[in-house]
């Protein structure tokens, strides 16, 4: 199970992604992909930061990333697959339905249109329903943003 | 900009209206309102969407928050494009959270309360407890004070004068001090609590340790030490309530 974590997460690289589960699941390459960060190089270095010594983190773009999938899922390294948004896993998804087929949603917060389905979880219908075709496309999607803490079946976000 | 020490005493209670929308939101934009004050006779379109920008979903450790809330506020004074300034506030989320905690909660706080144990088990009783809460204020206040200056001269450069700056080699030392002061307080401060309980105490308190590593170590993350710890208190309760 080399990527052994796909999230979602606005707040991208921060405490409960590097300590909360790259720590428990023994993470050592995170992969952040998203569009405006892989062409910013001042965004990368604020990103790097945030990362402890012996955790690599790298940025790609969807295309990029949904050309490696075959290669991090085979390599012995585990990884950890990171999006800002919805669309971006769904991409990353369809790309590669037999490698990203279990989608933790961590941290989706609030913005206009969007709609409380858990503290940590804010949706807009269309991204619900974008993650509920994902379900019905065979992969299973929760939300929980601790591993120390209960996952939420999607079903019970609609 | 003027409103520098008001938007210094807001950035002290910046977690004061955090909540799961917005986080530290709504703080940083009551602390961002006196510094971007002087915008309004500027340019008062621009002050309007700055204000609102400035409550947006934010989050981070709030002692570095004012390298964030100083940055941004410089950057709307240099009219830098509004989409510009909000990929800055969610980049900084992830250095300023990373960091901060690493300084302030697993370095600082955990450092002053090991030497603040320590200090009781020797015998300076509440002046310990007086030196650790004095001790963690100033540092938080010179830090407050050092971030806001530093992200308000830096603006949109902030991130390279974070990378340059004490932030990073503190964060990285702290660790291993903090380490040192719980490892010296844990034997102290259970030796300082088992007086007057005997051997056979010291060896309930051991095994109940001991037990309480294993099971966390194969039951986690279902029974983490908090849960173990309550449930140990309650059968101590339940033992002592039995008569036994």
């Amino acid at each position: 199970m080399p990527i052994a974590l796909s999230r979602v997460d606005d707040r991208l690289v921060h405490g409960q992604v590097v300590i909360g589960w790259g720590r428990s699941l023994g993470i050592s390459l995170i992969v952040l992909v998203d569009e405006g960060v892989a062409a910013s190089a001042w965004e990368q270095d604020l990103y790097r930061m945030a990362v402890p010594a012996g955790v690599e983190l790298r940025f790609a773009t969807v295309a990029e990333a949904a050309s490696h999938l075959d290669e991090w899922q085979g390599s012995p390294v585990r990884t950890m697959l990171l999006t800002g948004d919805v669309e971006t896993m769904v991409a990353l998804h369809r790309a590669a339905p037999a490698i990203v087929h279990k989608i933790n949603l961590g941290g989706i917060h609030h913005r206009p249109g969007r709609r409380e389905r858990l503290p940590y979880v804010y949706l807009t219908d269309d991204e619900l329903h974008a993650l509920e075709a994902v379900e019905a496309s065979g992969a299973k999607v929760s939300a929980q943003d601790l591993p120390t803490t209960a996952p939420v079946a999607l079903k019970a976000l609609a | 900009m003027t409103g520098g020490w008001r938007a210094l005493l807001r950035l002290m209670a910046v977690q004061g209206s955090w909540n799961y929308e917005r986080m530290l939101g709504v703080g940083m934009g009551y602390a961002a309102e006196p510094l971007l004050e002087d915008l309004k006779t500027v340019d008062p379109v621009r002050h309007g969407e700055a204000v609102v920008r400035s409550a947006e979903f934010f989050n981070c450790n709030p002692n570095l928050a004012g390298l964030a809330l100083g940055a941004t506020a410089r950057a709307e004074y240099e009219a830098v494009p509004g989409a510009q300034i909000a990929r800055l506030r969610t980049a900084l989320c992830s250095p300023l959270g990373a960091l901060g905690d690493e300084l302030f909660w697993a370095g600082l706080v955990t450092a002053l309360m090991g030497l603040a144990l320590v200090a009781v088990v020797l015998g300076a009783g509440w002046w310990a407890i007086l030196g650790f809460l004095v001790t963690y204020n100033v540092v938080r206040l010179l830090t407050a004070v050092w971030a806001l200056r530093t992200g308000l001269d830096a603006g949109m450069r902030v991130g390279s004068a974070i990378g340059t700056s004490w932030v990073p080699g503190a964060a990285a030392r702290v660790g291993p001090v903090a380490g040192a002061a719980v490892g010296l307080a844990l034997p102290l401060a259970a030796a300082w609590y088992l007086r007057g309980f005997g051997w056979t105490g010291a060896v309930g308190a051991l095994a109940v340790a001991a037990v309480g590593a294993a099971v966390t170590r194969w039951f986690g993350p279902s029974l983490t030490s908090v849960r173990f710890a309550l449930l140990a208190m309650g059968l101590l309760l339940f033992f002592r309530w039995m008569g036994l």
